[in-house]
């Protein structure tokens, strides 16, 4: 018997017309691991919310979902809590105590339990964990992927039966991600406990799960194993391309070349996939002209720049020099605590160097004073909430621009090319994560700035979004704006930059274009790259493997 | 920081002994008592905090007696011997002494909470105190959560504020105090739509259920079941003396102590042993862990010399 059957839910938020979750039914066994997938607003994190009755949303709601044989609402409510453990998006938020040993105890203590069973239940699962370290440190002093790794454990300690994530990684960076989803694998291996999560990071989970559910606004478009979701997405494009693991989105990208019915959904399988569709033809083309960019002006110096924020405190950044042309697109890559964001403030002049000079136009930035934010530089934090003040969108980007004559005219310009016009009546806190990421962008270009600093935009965001975001940021690069951007991710900044730079040990180590920069890297690359580098050199993203393979294939013409 | 000993007794424990050394520094004026306080005080905040601790007690502690010291005798003007006379009011030697007193007081209240700051951490006062109102411990836990967090998050703001031109630390008064009143509002307005989510997750955990209990760390073991039954037996000597009149002090009119006898001398002591209980506790671990290395460095030496020969 199904541990979890959901039979024809539909469900519709008040005052909307079109329901949220259309006619959904599928059945969940126990032990498995299912992936919920499908593009942002499609309904995935409602029907999660479906699933704990105590976070079950408001609104009208037809249909059945059984738990363990009987309707979920007539469970009693400490069985619930006990037995459905659910995850949310955001690390800090799910906090609740000070103290990592109280955050543990505290599903316990609200189940009643005893000093005597709490104390063995938090000593395992800090065991389980690796938490022993930091046991009984301040929550506020651990990392993102610890908070999140912590939230999980709090819930494991009460022994659910299922495991409900929403999007848990979203607020992780690349490396702290991927042990928590293994993290995932590992309880669901090793316990047998059901796992129902979401996730836009399907390069990493597709190849964990049991079964992917595909939704698209709102209806369950297939409910399969990995390699027949994959076949299944190959022919319905529902804006989840861009998600899907890289193998997966080349053999869809050349269909018409290769008919068979092999889905690879890891590098390794896709490695194997590529050999044999290259298997006895020659290798005609083996790399793609690489582009020469225009000299341009130089813009940013930085020269020998070293930053501590303790006067006896170790160098977060040291001896950093590099320089930003005018006009390109730059994106400094690297793991967590590199300096990466701290050389982001730099550049903004929000931090001044300890020794060594950020010069800005051949002037030092600290010498800018207020003038440096007006029509020359514009800072997109990585919380877009820290920027928006006001009620509505239209209220927070007609403060940049009060007591200008055009100003009605700029914000209609400005909204039409980030694409938010018709977002301009919400307020800031009602949007997604991703139209937020637009609304603050807009607010920062009303300044007219040369130059646009970001400190990872793409976090949170899922494939499609991504793909907005990046068009939009070459299209503002044409119009003359310089990027500079510090991010993890890789696959973002291989499509899109025009330079990238790894950071490592507050200091630039390499740069290049990105072609050249990531073929030449072996383990730190791009996905594309690493299966298709015993083939062709130098093709990182999706799209250059395959047009070389149309090259070597189809010939010249084909292109 | 140097680990100490007596932080890891049981929280009642910690807080019997500074609410024994506290009440007795505010209550006692005579000048043994109190010098035992300041010393031991002292004493003990070094051996937490380390010198740096003394360096800040001797630049907040010296004026502070100066001050006290000269002021006192400007506005109090009782007791009998005239030292001279300051536009036309005099100047007694009992006000100056009864100046010292009270800032010798205030400066050991001060030292020992500087203490008390360091061993009774806000976990051991919750569990202490939260278990007489079981909701309040938990709000306060949540509280020392928001504390780091709120702090972090006007950096954010304020920071993304000043890239887009509005920063508090320029501008005139006017305008700073906006900026600041954005930063504010920015906060709340986030803080709350965050609390939506951590309001989830508490019901998701079974927040609201019936019959909550309260998982603590601490373990009440034999040496605090001791130390509790010293501290008792040493307060309540040290108490009987005091309101039976054996520490009082008389500075006005004239300067006036009650004669030594073998109570005062007993309860005297008996306050040194309090005061000093947990340097007392420190020192003795300090020896024991010094006594075992020793022997784990001859056996290991012996080791090395075996191995060596082979």
């Amino acid at each position: 018997m199904a541990l979890i059957e959901l039979e024809k839910l539909t469900f519709c938020y008040p005052l909307r017309q079109a329901p949220a979750l259309d006619d959904v039914s599928f059945h969940v066994e126990e032990g498995d691991f299912v992936v919920v997938c499908g593009e942002s607003g499609c309904g995935k994190s409602t029907l999660l919310r479906h699933l704990k009755p105590v976070l079950t949303p408001h609104g009208t709601r037809t249909g059945i979902i059984r738990y363990d044989g009987a309707p979920l609402e007539r469970i009693d409510p400490r069985r619930q809590a006990q037995e459905i453990g659910f995850v949310f998006q955001n690390p800090d938020n799910q906090l609740v105590t000070d103290k990592v040993w109280h955050e543990l105890a505290f599903g316990l203590e609200s189940l009643g339990r005893s000093q005597q069973e709490i104390r063995r239940r938090v000593a395992e699962m800090a065991s389980f964990f690796g938490i022993q370290d930091w046991f009984s440190a301040d929550v506020s002093q651990l990392s993102g992927g610890q908070k999140q790794l912590l939230n999980l454990a709090s819930v494991m300690a009460m022994q659910p039966r299922v495991l409900v994530l929403d999007e848990p990684t979203s607020q992780l960076d690349p490396i702290a991600a991927s042990e928590f989803l293994q993290t995932v694998k590992k309880l669901n291996r090793d316990i047998g406990t059901t796992v129902i999560l979401t996730e836009h990071r399907l390069e990493e989970v597709f190849p964990l799960a049991d079964r992917i559910a595909v939704m698209q606004q709102g209806r369950l478009m297939a409910y399969e194993p990995p390699a027949q979701a994959g076949a299944f997405l190959t022919q319905h494009s529902c804006g989840l391309q861009p998600a899907l693991p890289a193998p997966l989105r080349l053999r869809v990208a050349l269909d018409d070349i290769d008919a068979g019915q092999e889905f690879p959904l890891t590098v390794r399988d896709g490695r194997k996939w590529l050999s044999r569709l290259m298997e006895g033809r020659p290798i005609a083309y083996r790399r793609l002209p690489v582009k020469q960019p225009p000299k341009r002006e130089e813009l940013f110096r930085v020269k020998e720049v070293w930053f501590r924020y303790e006067k006896n405190g170790r160098d977060i950044v040291r001896d950093l020099s590099f320089t930003v042309r005018q006009g390109e697109f730059f994106c400094i890559v690297g793991g967590n605590g590199a300096g990466k964001t701290t050389t982001l403030s730099l550049l903004g002049g929000v931090l001044r160097p300890t020794r060594g000079k950020v010069l800005y136009r051949g002037k030092e930035v600290s010498k800018y004073h207020g003038e440096l934010y007006k029509q020359n530089l514009a800072v997109l934090p990585q919380s877009p909430q820290a920027l928006f003040v006001h009620k509505t969108v239209h209220a927070d980007l007609m403060e940049m621009v009060r007591g200008e004559d055009d100003a009605a005219q700029r914000i209609e310009e400005i909204a039409q090319q980030v694409g938010i016009a018709e977002l301009l009546d919400a307020h800031p806190y009602d949007l997604s994560g991703g139209e937020q990421q637009k609304a603050a962008l807009a607010k920062v270009l009303l300044l007219r700035p040369r130059v646009l600093l970001m400190d990872e935009p793409t976090k949170g965001l899922d494939g499609d979004y991504k793909q907005m975001l990046g068009q939009l940021l070459q299209q503002l690069q044409s119009t003359g704006l310089t990027i500079v951007m510090v991010t993890h991710d890789i696959e973002f900044s291989a499509q899109f930059a025009d330079r990238c730079a790894m950071f490592f040990d507050g200091s630039i180590v390499s740069s290049g274009e990105p072609r050249a920069f990531f073929g030449g890297n072996s383990f730190y690359t791009t996905a594309a790259n690493r299966l298709s580098r015993h083939i062709f050199d130098d093709a990182v993203t999706c799209g250059d493997v395959e047009s070389l393979c149309r090259r070597n294939l189809q010939g010249e013409e084909a292109i | 920081m140097v680990q100490d000993a007596f932080s890891g007794y049981h929280p009642a424990v910690n807080f019997l002994y500074f609410l024994m050394v506290l009440l007795a520094s505010m209550l006692f004026m005579h000048p043994v008592p109190l010098c035992i306080g300041l010393v031991s005080a002292i004493v003990y905040s070094v051996m937490l905090s380390g010198w740096r601790a003394l360096r800040f007690s001797l630049v907040f502690v010296l004026p502070m007696i100066l001050v006290v010291t000269l002021v006192n005798p400007l506005f109090s003007h009782q007791g009998k011997s005239v030292l001279f006379y300051l536009w036309e009011n005099p100047v007694t030697v009992e006000s100056c002494v009864y100046g010292v007193v009270t800032a010798v007081m205030f400066v050991t209240v001060i030292v020992w909470f500087s203490c008390y700051n360091v061993v009774m951490t806000s976990d051991k006062f919750i569990y202490l105190f939260g278990r007489t109102v079981p909701s309040l411990s938990l709000i306060l836990s949540m509280c020392m959560r928001f504390v780091p967090r709120f702090k972090a998050q006007v950096r954010t703001i304020a920071t993304a504020q000043k890239c887009i031109g509005q920063d508090v630390g320029t501008g005139n008064v006017r305008q700073r105090m906006r900026h600041g009143i954005r930063i504010l509002s920015v906060l709340v307005s986030w803080t709350l739509e965050n609390a939506i989510e951590t309001a989830d997750s508490m019901r998701a955990r079974g927040y609201g259920l019936s019959g909550r209990t309260h998982y603590a760390l601490y373990h009440f073991g034999a040496r605090d079941k001791v130390t509790l039954v010293v501290l008792f037996a040493l307060s309540a000597v040290v108490f009987a003396g005091f309101f039976g009149g054996e520490l009082s002090m008389q500075y006005f009119p004239v300067i006036e102590g009650k004669a030594f006898t073998a109570f005062s001398a007993l309860a005297f002591t008996s306050f040194l042993a309090l005061c000093l209980t947990p340097i007392a506790i420190d020192v003795a671990d300090a020896l024991r862990w010094r006594m075992l290395r020793k022997k784990d460095i001859s056996d290991g030496k012996n080791r090395m010399e075996n191995d060596g020969a082979d």
